[in-house]
């Protein structure tokens, strides 16, 4: 108990050299790019693991939307691999700093937006006023719709955040809780761990759900936009 | 008078009935002692200062060119010529060079085929590359990096090395074997979990590694990862094998449709070959039975024309024939009638009574006669 329960959010130095950079980046050599035909079990795994989730998540686009293959495939295995990192032991998570998570959401929310105002200027000006509202109403909703345009890179940017971050302090907690349950009574303290058994596999859960709810809204948003 | 018959002599000189197919056999080897002169040959026997497609465009307005470019293939056949080895692989390089060089290259193949040495063709090679900037001093550097040119070379086509058929071994699946190996001269067999475990208990006694929150969190999540592993590890790899095997299938299955594919053709064409061996036979066949044909319908004609010669000339025949008998019955009726008509009637008279009288004569001998 010598740290307070956020120290595992600080960004991670080294001796006074910030290492985030490399803790972002580590993910990446997790997956080897396949350079054959036939490759070992992990690039075989992954492959066939990206080409199922591409399948089903671009199938609802039309040409335009598919362009944008690469860019999706990679946001959910970033964000899956580092959310399932991060739950190792005495690990950063990179994607619990609203920072990087606003730095994610924002650029790709706005480039669907600035997209389908380029190319569908009409319909998506018309996204603004829902069909058939009455005509003393309109006014107001077009400031809703706005603000609600205007708040999704925020939510996209908070629901990732808050869901890692609350999901790691309640790892914390029921740890501590166990720690501390261990001298006092056993038994309870082994009832603890097994919730925190069970709550860790719910954690390994949301990692993978988070990274493809946010795959999929900003897919959605390409959907609307297209 | 008989009638003749006639038996016309063959006048066409026919040939006796030619049986095909006793003794002769087509030569397949004929067909195939011809060889057609390769292009190489052909191009080689030209001399190279005949035919060149810059010298047959005579002009004086573009003789300074035509000059020139005289003068560049002239140029470069040196250049080739000592260049022959090294240009083959680069005449799958660039476009450019292959755009510039192409008429050279026709020159250059005659002279690469004529002497082959090996050494280093720069200037062909250097003449592909990127463009050089002579005054963009300021943007020299990033001209060049964004214009570099990739893939100038050829790929390489040798085989990536195989992988191997199984992984590092490892025990506790993080310690490699070769660490145990390497201790067991020293410490044998229990000398890797004895440091593991020291190591192990001096981090905790000397908190080292201090047992906070997140050990628990450890302890569940390592735990929960070896569960999985354990369980599901060997499925999930017969998975990924799976997946590989069925690529290799696939692509298995191509080649051994393709070689059936290609067996097949092979065996078609082996048998079309001997059909074509045999073929002689049905050709004599043919030719005897149109032979025969022939010689029927001949022998036909020839019974025709005989019968239809017979038939007029047995006309003539009997007409002749019956023409003599008529003249034959005219003449006796002519010689009966004059006979008869001059017997006059005084003659008729005396020799009546003259037969009278001879047959009175007779009478008395007859008389006389059968008394004696």
């Amino acid at each position: 108990m010598n740290e307070n329960l956020f120290a595992s959010f600080t960004t991670p130095m080294m001796m006074g050299v910030p290492i985030v950079v490399l803790i972002i980046i580590f993910p990446s050599i997790l997956f080897p790019s396949p350079n054959r035909l036939i490759n070992n079990r992990l690039a075989t795994v992954q492959q066939w693991l990206i080409q199922l989730v591409s399948k089903h998540m671009l199938s609802i686009h039309n040409y335009k939307g598919q362009t944008w293959a690469l860019m999706l495939m990679s946001l959910i295995l970033f964000i899956g691999s580092t959310n399932l990192l991060g739950l190792l032991p005495h690990s950063f998570t990179p994607t619990t700093q609203l920072s990087m998570n606003l730095g994610m959401a924002i650029p790709l929310w706005a480039g669907t937006v600035v997209m389908g105002f380029r190319h569908k200027t009409k319909a998506s000006l018309a996204h603004f006023l829902p069909q058939g509202t009455p005509l003393p109403l309109i006014p107001m909703l077009v400031i809703i719709e706005t603000i609600s345009l205007f708040i999704q890179p925020v939510a996209l940017a908070v629901r990732l955040t808050a869901n890692i971050t609350a999901g790691h302090l309640l790892i914390h907690l029921i740890g501590g809780a166990t720690l501390v349950l261990m001298n006092i009574n056993p038994v309870t303290a082994l009832i603890t761990f097994i919730i925190l058994i069970l709550l860790t596999i719910l954690e390994l859960a949301v990692a993978l759900i988070q990274a493809y709810v946010f795959t999929l809204l900003v897919s959605l948003y390409l959907h609307d936009n297209t | 008078m008989g009638h003749k018959r006639l038996n016309p002599a063959r006048s066409v000189s026919h040939p006796p009935f030619h049986l095909w197919g006793c003794g002769e056999s087509d030569s397949p080897e004929s067909e195939a002692t011809r060889i057609p002169l390769s292009p190489t040959q052909v191009r080689s026997a030209t001399p190279a200062s005949v035919w060149t497609p810059a010298e047959q465009k005579p002009s004086l307005g573009a003789a300074q060119g035509s000059l020139n470019s005289q003068r560049e293939p002239a140029q470069q056949r040196p250049l080739r010529l000592e260049a022959p080895s090294r240009s083959a692989p680069s005449k799958g390089s660039t476009s450019c060079q292959r755009g510039r060089s192409g008429r050279a290259r026709l020159h250059g193949d005659r002279s690469e085929r004529r002497a082959r040495g090996p050494s280093l063709d720069l200037s062909s090679g250097t003449r592909g590359k990127a463009p050089r900037l002579k005054n963009a001093a300021l943007l020299g550097p990033g001209v060049l990096q964004a214009t570099r040119i990739f893939h100038t070379g050829q790929p390489s086509l040798a085989p990536l090395p195989p992988l191997p058929e199984h992984g590092g071994k490892v025990r506790l699946g993080l310690i490699p074997e070769e660490f145990f190996q390497f201790l067991y001269p020293k410490t044998g067999v229990t000398g890797p979990y004895v440091l593991g475990t020291g190591l192990i208990l001096y981090f905790l006694s000397k908190e080292i590694y201090v047992i906070t929150a997140e050990t628990f969190s450890a302890i569940s999540v390592i735990g929960l990862l070896v569960y999985v592993v354990k369980k599901y590890g060997a499925s999930i790899g017969e998975f990924a094998d799976k997946l590989n095997e069925q690529k290799i299938a696939q692509l298995e299955e191509v080649k051994q449709a393709s070689i059936k594919q290609i067996q097949d053709a092979i065996d078609t064409e082996k048998s079309q070959q001997a059909l074509v061996q045999k073929r002689h036979y049905l050709f004599d066949v043919q030719r005897n039975n149109i032979a025969m044909a022939l010689e029927l319908t001949y022998r036909e004609r020839l019974h025709r024309v005989h019968r239809e010669v017979k038939n007029r000339l047995d006309y003539h025949i009997s007409v002749q024939n019956m023409m003599r008998r008529k003249e034959q019955d005219h003449m006796i009726n002519w010689v009966e009638k004059h006979v008869v008509q001059s017997i006059s009637a005084q003659q008729e008279k005396e020799t009546i009574a003259k037969c009278i009288a001879d047959l009175k004569l007779l009478a008395k001998k007859a008389q006389a006669q059968p008394v004696l």
